[in-house]
């Protein structure tokens, strides 16, 4: 995709080199999601899990691709950061406010790279002795991951680049772009 | 292993002391150099030349190995992590690359630490 067609996104689109996958690309494939994620869970009525806040729109689309009834939740945990890293331990600052034990649960989750935040929140989820627990991602990053992690369901893979939008942030920024691109180098490089 | 004052090994890298406080919040547990691998010998059964990766991850059976080294410059390390994988095929490895360091701190945000890295000599590495 060229600048003009990048321009038309306005401003937010200035700090991105290239598109990885259209808004259309990503429609299709939560679209073929949704459907599998129906097929499967028919009368089973599960409890859709996110980790706020990269997942709100992909949970969003995903919902509406979804054919079968579903319930929905949310959790937030704090991340590491420079503040939060002397206060030793990652915590749940938002927890479910459904229960889960007995359910089948789908963890729905933007992007999973590493594997230790989304570790730690299965751990905290198997605790609750839901029926089953699932994960479905949109974006995987297989190249950094750490920790195993199934994934039942998942999106696409993407290379081990900086890449925003549709839910994926940098500082808090992008995360409103209908697509995935790639960031500019200038752009993760200061601050 | 030698430890500092606070009970935490003496790490031959910051970049791998915030990578100890990285699995450390999200409690992953972790040891810091507890294996060293053999890979050659001489002909008196003698180890020559051995490996100790920087991380070993009990719950996942994982050892994780950290480079600074930029990609042109990591040939021997590399090399060195074909042999220990072929000489020993049951241990898991993974080798956490230069990019791959850089990208987890500016994702958490550790600009002090990324920049450390981005500036670091390329051959700064211990192993």
């Amino acid at each position: 995709m060229n600048e003009n067609q990048l321009q038309t996104y306005g401003e937010i689109a200035e700090d991105i080199r290239e598109i990885l996958f259209t808004p259309e690309e990503i429609q299709q494939r939560v679209s073929e999601l949704g459907q599998a994620i129906s097929r499967d869970y028919t009368g089973r009525n599960p409890l859709l899990v996110g980790v706020l806040k990269g997942v709100v729109f992909f949970m969003a689309d995903l919902l509406r691709a979804m054919t079968i009834p579903v319930e929905l939740d949310f959790i937030a945990i704090s991340s590491y950061s420079p503040e939060s890293r002397g206060r030793g331990v990652v915590r749940m600052v938002k927890d479910l406010e459904i229960p889960i034990s007995g359910r089948d649960i789908l963890f729905v989750e933007d992007v999973i790279d590493t594997g230790l935040t989304l570790n730690y929140i299965l751990r905290n989820l198997k605790a609750r002795q839901p029926s089953s627990l699932e994960v479905c991602v949109l974006f995987d990053k297989p190249e950094r991951r750490l920790i195993d992690i199934p994934i039942r369901y998942k999106g696409f893979e993407l290379p081990n680049r900086f890449v925003v939008g549709y839910g994926l942030d940098h500082r808090e920024k992008y995360r409103n772009l209908p697509f995935v691109g790639l960031l500019k180098p200038g752009v993760f490089q200061s601050r | 292993m030698s430890l500092n004052n606070n009970n935490r090994p003496q790490f031959a890298h910051p970049s791998e002391e915030a990578f100890a406080r990285i699995l450390d919040y999200y409690g992953i547990e972790w040891q810091y150099e507890p294996r060293t691998f053999a890979l050659e010998w001489d002909e008196n059964h003698n180890v020559i030349e051995g490996f100790t990766p920087d991380f070993y991850l009990p719950q996942q059976d994982l050892y994780v190995e950290l480079t600074m080294l930029r990609p042109e410059l990591s040939t021997h390390k590399n090399r060195k992590l074909r042999r220990i994988r072929e000489l020993y095929p049951e241990i898991n490895i993974k080798l956490f690359k230069r990019r791959e360091l850089h990208s987890l701190m500016v994702k958490y945000g550790l600009d002090l630490e990324s920049e450390r890295l981005e500036n670091s000599s390329p051959q700064d590495d211990t192993h």
